[in-house]
This record gives structure tokens, C-alpha cells and sequence, in this order.
């Protein structure tokens, strides 16, 4: 007798689905048969005819799932239980991200769970980030990757990653689903080495092709967590053109060397991140801030982890969004001063001399070059900030 | 025939020829107040009874008369029940049912509904007796729901006559003076119903706290009262005053909550003298306590705050951002305290907060509020009576008397609970017409109203994302498939009254589904 398959929770926002090959019939169970039943058979439906699979019998329990909640557990139970079935390759529109794309927060959410997942996109992080490795427990890999598929295929992020798990575990499999939802980038966790990036690199140029899509238009974001990696983070920056960012995850890197979690244990991890991603001319991305309660705290190592030169700072709770902005967001003070400083440069330029100078006082080029990313910073935020 | 918003109202429902809703401020009442019989007590006298069933037979009640309530202890009354029980076992029948509102605690009343002990409700009806009236054929007439404001107007103007109003009192003394911010289970100020207890035919006041003359304040007075009744229980308030009410987490909430703050501080309005209603909902509460932010950050002090009071307002009273809370009614303990200690915290009732026939309404007075929908539709009409599949679950409470009032109402709602979406084409039930509506605050934006051009403009100049409320209804359309729709017959289960008598909409029975 085959087994019962069973994909999603009872969790607002999410459906449950029971399979049972053999069976027949598709049962909707909701909390208003009228209002909710047509939709949810209809997304049933739709899924069904894309999949063909065997005789089945399917009940929906739904909590108040979005369409492409029902389509991503309906497709994760059925290819859980049939696993040769081909997948469902939804049609995505979704230009390429920009390299030096403003980033300011890019807020995590787990891959497994519709009740963070739905409205992600409206919370105002520079970039959105589907994670489907430690957030994701493995007997879930597989529901989620589909399920994260299927948000990708549906929502229009303003720029969005997925965290795949590293490619020797099951990060080829979430790569082959995920990339077609189209996704601006892949997280690549527990970078160690510039291997580590081509390999991925080298996956997603054969994907890309497959799909007839432009090479080397999907971003990797490695995160270096390790002792290892830090070491080695100028090659893991410099090891291919799709590195737009590298980011920092401190908690892995804290318990791999034995560190605590203090500004002092973090400063040489993060300032050689720093280092190498000015090397490579890419973003650098702090580790989050753990602690969604104390927003001071958050405002104070986010005011440090600026001054080290990171350009954004990952995010746990949407909450902690505007606080990190606004300690990204040159003051109208700042941007004032560098205006001054960078048309004191054009004059001086036009002028023919060498040096610059404003109200007597010499300025020298780190200073203007200072002041020109602080008005391209408040340009970007102008244009892409939310 | 059609009214104002092209709604059909029947020409006759059940016993009443309806006067259909022509506008928010277009009728003007004639008439003088209705009056009660006249009745003098001589010095001693004595109004102290037994028990329920020595007032109610003192009281005259017979089967067919109305019986009124107030709903200050929310789900947590056992008033309702008891005199119904009461009604019940001494055979009386027929009765119409006049509360301010109904709980889920009430659901006793379905079997007097099926057994004909009561035939008739006028007054909100939150859950289940909503549900079960709502399934049709359950009532001799449609039950009628009306505003704060719009049943104090409809018993002062003679439409709704008491027989009996019975009155939950927290404290009382045996000459009928009577509060619900003292004594042994405060519920909250009791002033609700003293238009009832007013113009009732005979006025029973029943507590658990008797205490020697005078108890103060007095909502209710002596002069109104014709027998107190003293009983072991008369309410739970752990289930109105259970402590302070929770800020929401959800962060699609708190974001729309930040954006109405936002909102109101774009308005034009957010300047010393500013006044608002805050809300005791999850979306209302947060934005409530962002605005209070917002006044501290910016130097700010209002006027008034107007309640529903809770700790949160009343924080903001004791922060000086206000000089003056108005209530009608308490939702925590800190609130009714506050009432009790604080000459700032002002008792109101809602003939001096909401009533249209009156000669001025302290909602007119609001600057700003924020107010909840179970639906919104295009023309910015909303629904808070019933759910998408036509059930009838909620009362109007405020909401009319607020929006109509308030120079920028604020509509703060998800565009989407679940997978049913919010914003719809025509709202199921309209209870407050588009045209007192300023803006809908959502998580993908706020539309504003076309008729506020002007707030539309000092929003974009803001920086806040003004959208079109279509733009809005399609990007969360594109979530679900469109739910079914309820088909409606011709059965009339409730009427839902504009606050000034006219009729705005009809809830009919659901017959099918397409």
C-alpha cells in the first residue's frame, strides 16, 4: 500500500496537502466552502494538468493560502510522491539586477513558511532573500524549493536572492528549481575558496543557457562564515564577474573559531571582507543584527559596521528595515558638504589648478572621492530606495 | 427603489416603510423628542427589589414589549441571559431584544430565538446569533442595526420605544445612581445606555455592588431609575478589562499602521490643537501610538483624544500630547482607573459624542481617526456588518458617526486576510458611504478619496505612496483567484440604518452561490 504523502503545515497563510496514490478524488477542506472553494480547485486544477501525474487522491486543507502557496505544496506533494515527474517550468519576466544595485538591508526569509513568506516583498529591504538552507530543516528542502519557485514565479521583487545550501549537499537541486523563478541572485553560504564560487558559477552558466536566458546574468552573493573563508576572502570576491556582494555571517564564523560574539572578535572578519570587496570593487555586506527587540543595539552596530565601509546589513524582521536605512542615508547635512566639495573640485578643475580648497582649508582627493559616494549613495537612494 | 448609492431598498420591510439613505448630512429631522410617562417618588420611598423576576413583574414586562441593554462588558455580560432566562421560565414571550450589542457570550438566545421567547433584535450582533439570524427566517421582523450615535438618535426620536431597559451596574446605590468605573467588576462608563434609561418605560438598574447614597459619578441617576436590583454577578470584566491591549507584531500591520501616522502627519491637520480618535484594533492601536510618537517628536499638543480609552491613550494623556481624553467607553483597566483619577479622562455619552439630531457632535470636533473594514470597494464605500459571504457578524459601532465626522477618516486595512481579498468592486454591505471616507490605508499604499484632491496632493509632496485604490485592488487580485460571490433572495435579514434613521443598506438572506 503506498504511503500518504504529506506537504505543508496548518500555519496561517498556508495549506495542507494529503496524497494518496491509488486514491482518486480532489477534496478542498476551507473555512468557507463558498468564497474559497472555486479558487483553490481551480489552482488544483491548473496544477494537475501541468503534472499529469498517476491516479491520486488529493485533499487541500486550506489556512488562507495564497494561488502560489496551493500550486507550490501541490506540486511539492505530488513530486514527493512521484518523483520522476518533470517540473513545472512557470513563465517569469524579470530583468537582470544591476551589479552596484543599492543595498542597503537584505532581509531573510525562510523558504518553508508562507506565513513570513507572503507580503515579503512589501517591506521596503533593498533586497529580498529566500532561504532555503538553515532556516529550511532537511526533510523540507524539497517542499520549499518548489514552494519558493513558485513565489519567485509570482511576485515582483524589487531585487531578490535565493540562499541555496552549498552545492554538495542539496544546493544543485534547489538551484535547478529555483532558477526558474528567475531570481536577481544566489546566496552561496559557507564560501571558502574561489572554487567554491566557480563551481557555482560554472552551474548557472549551463542552467542559463538551458534556458536560453543571457550568461552570467544571475548574481552570486558568497557569505563567508568561516575562518577559512575570511582568509581567504580576497580570491572568494575576485573569483568571478557575477559577485556583486559578499556578505559576513558572523554566527557561523563565531562558533568556527571560537570566538564570542563581541565588536572586538568581529572587527578583523569583518574589515578584511571590506578589504577585499574594495579589491574586487563589490558591495560588502554585514551579518545581521539577532536581537530584533533592541533597536538601539541595532542602530549602534549597524552606525559601527558603516564606518568599517560595508555598503548594507542583512535583516531578520522587517522591523529592523527603517533603522538601518536611516543610519545608510546621508543626512541632508552630509549630502550638503559633499555637494560643496565636489563643485569646489569642478571649479578647480575648470581652473586648472591641482589643488582644491574651500574656505581656505585643502581638500584632498580620499575627501572628495568621500564625498562623491556620498552623493551617489543619496542619488540611489533617490531613485531605488523605497 | 434606489437610495443615494444605488442600494435597493424595499418599500416595505417587514412592518417599517423605510426612508431610503439620500446622503450623509442631507436629512433634517422634525419632530420633538419623545417622551416618557410622568411618575413622582415621595421621600423613603423604596426601589430596592429581591430579584430579576421581582423587577421584571414589577416593571409591568409582558410578552411582546421591548427590552433593552447596554454592552460595556462586551463578551463578558451575563445580564442578557439572565433576564431572557429570566423572561423565559415566567412565560413572557415575544419580546424584542434592544441591546447596544451582542457577544458570543449570548449565543443562549438562539434557543430563545427557536422557542419564540424573542422574535425580534435590534442592536449589533457580534458572532454567533449574527450567524444564526443571518441563515434567515429566524425573526418576525428584520433585525435593525444602527450606529452609537444612530440609536441614541432612534430612541430619542421615538422610532425604537423601551419598555424596559435593564442596566448592568458595576456600582450602584439603592436610590438608582449608578457607574461602571467602580465597584467590585468595572466594566467601563455605563453611559450607553442612558438615553435608554431615559425614555424606557420603567428604568431597572441591577449590580453586584450595592452601596450606601450616593454612588458617583452617575451615569446613571437617580431621577431615571424606577428599581435596583441587586444580584451575585453581573458580568466578567476579565474579559473586557483583561489587562492592556496588545500592539500587533504582524509587520504588514505595523506598516500600515506607520504609513495612516505618516498620513496624518502629511494632512495639514497634525498641528497644535489636533485632535483624533484612537483605536483599540490591532492596525488602529499601532497607529495610534505612532501619531503620539510623531506629537512628541514634533512638539505637538493636541486637544483631545477621543476613546474607546486604553493605556495607550491614556499614556498619552499623562505625556501632556493631549489635553483631554473623551470616552463613552473603557477597554482595559488602566482606562476605566484613569477615568476614575483623572479630571483629564472625561465620561461621555454617545448623544454628546455621535447623535445626528443633535445640536453638535464631538466627533465633528476629530481632526483624524482610524477606523477598520471587513470590506472596502471602488467607491471607497465600506462594509464593517458583514463578512464577503454575506454573513452578518459585526455591529456598526462608532464607525458611522467617527467617518462622518472626522475631517481625515482614514480606513487602515490588509489588502488581503488569507486569500480573500479586501478591496473589493461593491462592497457586500455598505455601512459608511465612500463619500465621508478621506483615504484607505494599505500595505501596498493609500488611496485617496477623488473627492480630496487636495489631501492627495500633500500626500505626494510627503513622499507617501499615493496609489489609485484599482492599481491597489488589482496587485492583490493577482495573488487569488476571485472568490465565489454569495447570491442573494429577496428575505430582508437585517437593515442597516445610516445614523441619522434613513436606510443605507440591506442584508438579505444567501440562497446560492455563483
Amino acid at each position: 500500500m503506498p504511503e500518504e504523502t504529506i506537504v505543508g503545515t496548518e500555519s496561517k497563510g498556508d495549506c495542507r496537502i494529503r496524497l494518496k496514490p491509488g486514491s482518486s478524488g480532489l477534496e478542498i477542506k476551507t473555512s468557507s466552502k463558498g468564497l474559497f472553494e472555486p479558487g483553490i480547485r481551480g489552482v488544483a486544477k491548473e496544477v494537475l494538468s501541468q503534472l499529469e501525474p498517476p491516479q491520486a487522491g488529493i485533499v487541500i486543507e486550506d489556512y488562507g493560502a495564497l494561488d502560489y502557496v496551493i500550486a507550490g505544496r501541490l506540486e511539492g506533494a505530488i513530486r514527493s510522491s512521484f518523483p520522476d515527474i518533470p517540473l513545472i517550468r512557470p513563465k517569469v519576466a524579470r530583468d537582470p539586477s544591476e551589479r552596484d544595485r543599492l543595498r542597503r538591508t537584505r532581509l531573510y526569509a525562510p523558504g518553508n513558511n508562507p506565513r513570513v513568506l507572503v507580503g515579503i516583498e512589501l517591506h521596503g529591504a533593498d533586497c529580498v532573500l529566500l532561504d532555503l538552507e538553515d532556516s529550511v530543516p532537511p526533510a523540507e528542502k524539497g517542499a520549499a524549493r518548489i514552494l519558493v519557485k513558485h513565489l519567485l514565479a509570482t511576485i515582483d521583487f524589487f531585487e531578490v536572492w535565493v540562499r541555496i545550501n552549498p552545492l554538495d549537499t542539496y544546493g544543485k537541486d534547489d538551484l535547478a528549481e529555483v532558477i526558474l523563478g528567475r531570481p536577481h541572485g544566489i546566496c552561496l553560504p559557507k564560501a571558502e575558496s574561489a572554487d567554491d564560487v566557480r563551481a557555482l558559477a560554472k552551474e548557472l552558466s549551463r542552467l542559463e543557457s538551458d534556458l536560453g536566458w543571457e550568461e552570467g546574468t544571475t548574481l552570486i552573493m558568497p557569505i563567508i562564515e568561516t575562518g577559512r573563508g575570511v582568509l581567504h576572502a580576497e580570491e572568494i570576491a575576485a573569483a568571478d564577474e557575477r559577485v556583486a556582494v559578499i556578505a559576513f555571517g558572523a554566527e557561523d564564523y563565531t562558533r568556527d573559531v571560537g570566538a564570542r560574539r563581541t565588536q572586538d572578535a568581529l572587527l578583523y572578519p569583518r574589515s578584511q571582507i571590506v578589504a577585499a570587496a574594495a579589491a574586487a570593487s563589490i558591495q560588502a555586506s554585514d551579518t545581521v543584527y539577532a536581537d530584533i527587540d533592541d533597536e538601539e543595539g541595532l542602530i549602534e552596530e549597524t552606525e559601527h559596521i558603516r564606518e568599517l565601509g560595508f555598503a548594507g546589513k542583512g535583516v531578520i524582521n522587517p522591523r529592523q528595515i527603517g533603522p538601518i536605512h536611516s543610519v545608510f542615508s546621508p543626512s541632508e547635512e552630509e549630502i550638503e558638504d559633499a555637494r560643496r566639495i565636489v563643485a569646489a573640485a569642478e571649479e578647480a578643475e575648470r581652473g586648472g589648478r591641482g589643488a582644491i580648497a574651500i574656505g581656505g582649508k585643502m581638500i584632498d582627493r580620499p575627501i572628495l572621492e568621500r564625498a562623491k559616494r556620498t552623493l551617489r549613495l543619496a542619488e540611489k537612494i533617490e531613485e531605488e530606495g523605497r | 427603489m434606489k437610495n443615494a448609492l444605488g442600494r435597493e431598498i424595499p418599500d416595505r420591510i417587514g412592518e417599517r416603510a423605510p426612508r431610503p439613505f439620500s446622503g450623509a448630512f442631507e436629512t433634517v429631522p422634525t419632530g420633538r423628542k419623545a417622551p416618557r410617562p410622568q411618575k413622582t417618588v415621595k421621600p423613603g420611598e423604596n426601589k430596592v427589589l429581591g430579584s430579576i423576576e421581582e423587577a421584571i413583574e414589577a416593571s409591568g414586562l409582558r410578552s411582546g414589549m421591548t427590552i433593552s441593554f447596554h454592552h460595556s462588558f462586551r463578551n463578558g455580560d451575563y445580564l442578557v441571559n439572565m433576564v431572557v432566562d429570566a423572561c423565559a421560565r415566567m412565560g413572557i414571550g415575544d419580546l424584542r431584544l434592544f441591546p447596544t450589542a451582542l457577544f458570543p457570550v449570548h449565543e443562549p438566545l438562539i434557543e430563545h430565538i427557536k422557542n419564540g421567547v424573542v422574535s425580534r433584535i435590534e442592536g449589533s450582533m457580534n458572532g454567533p446569533v449574527g450567524a444564526f439570524v443571518s441563515q434567515g427566517g429566524k425573526l418576525k421582523q428584520p433585525a435593525v442595526l444602527r450606529s452609537h450615535g444612530g440609536r441614541w438618535r432612534a430612541i430619542e426620536a421615538g422610532d425604537v420605544h423601551i419598555d424596559v431597559a435593564f442596566i448592568a451596574a458595576p456600582q450602584a446605590d439603592p436610590y438608582g445612581n449608578a457607574t461602571g468605573i467602580k465597584g467590585k467588576t468595572p466594566c467601563g462608563p455605563i453611559t450607553f445606555c442612558a438615553v435608554d434609561a431615559q425614555h424606557a418605560e420603567k428604568t431597572v438598574v441591577v449590580t453586584n455592588d450595592l452601596q450606601p447614597y450616593p454612588v458617583y459619578p452617575f451615569e446613571i441617576q437617580q431621577g431615571w431609575t424606577d428599581y435596583v436590583v441587586v444580584v451575585d454577578e453581573i458580568g466578567d470584566p476579565a474579559s473586557i478589562a483583561s489587562g492592556t491591549l496588545k500592539i500587533t507584531r504582524s509587520p504588514t500591520r505595523l506598516k500600515i499602521a506607520r504609513l495612516a501616522a505618516a498620513a496624518v502627519k502629511a494632512s495639514g491637520y497634525f498641528k497644535d490643537g489636533f485632535s483624533f480618535q484612537g483605536g483599540a484594533g490591532g492596525i488602529s492601536l499601532a497607529a495610534t501610538k505612532f501619531v503620539g510618537e510623531e506629537m512628541e517628536r514634533e512638539g505637538i499638543v493636541g486637544s483631545f483624544a477621543m476613546g474607546g480609552g486604553t493605556k495607550l491613550l491614556v499614556d498619552i494623556l499623562h505625556r501632556g500630547l493631549v489635553r483631554a481624553i473623551l470616552d463613552g467607553q473603557a477597554f482595559d483597566t488602566d482606562a476605566i482607573a484613569s477615568l476614575r483619577e483623572d479630571k483629564n479622562h472625561v465620561l461621555m455619552d454617545p448623544g454628546h459624542y455621535a447623535n445626528y439630531d443633535s445640536r453638535g457632535c464631538a466627533t465633528y470636533m476629530l481632526d483624524a481617526a482610524f477606523l477598520g473594514a471587513t470590506e472596502v470597494d471602488l467607491d471607497f464605500n465600506v462594509n464593517v456588518n458583514t463578512h464577503s459571504d454575506g454573513q452578518l457578524l459585526h455591529g456598526i459601532g462608532g464607525h458611522q458617526d467617527v467617518a462622518a465626522g472626522a475631517k481625515l477618516t482614514l480606513i487602515t486595512v490588509p489588502t488581503l486576510r488569507g486569500r480573500l481579498p479586501v478591496i473589493v468592486d461593491r462592497v457586500t454591505t455598505v455601512t459608511t458611504p465612500g463619500e465621508v471616507i478621506d483615504a484607505i490605508v494599505t500595505e501596498r499604499g493609500i488611496a485617496v478619496n477623488p473627492r480630496r484632491e487636495d489631501l492627495k496632493e500633500r500626500f505626494v509632496k510627503a513622499g507617501l505612496p499615493v496609489r489609485e485604490l484599482a492599481e491597489i485592488k488589482a496587485e492583490a487580485d493577482r495573488l487569488t483567484r476571485p472568490p465565489g460571490r454569495p447570491v442573494f433572495g429577496d428575505e430582508v435579514i437585517a437593515v442597516i440604518e445610516w445614523r441619522d434613521g434613513t436606510v443605507i443598506d440591506t442584508v438579505r438572506r444567501v440562497v446560492g452561490w455563483k
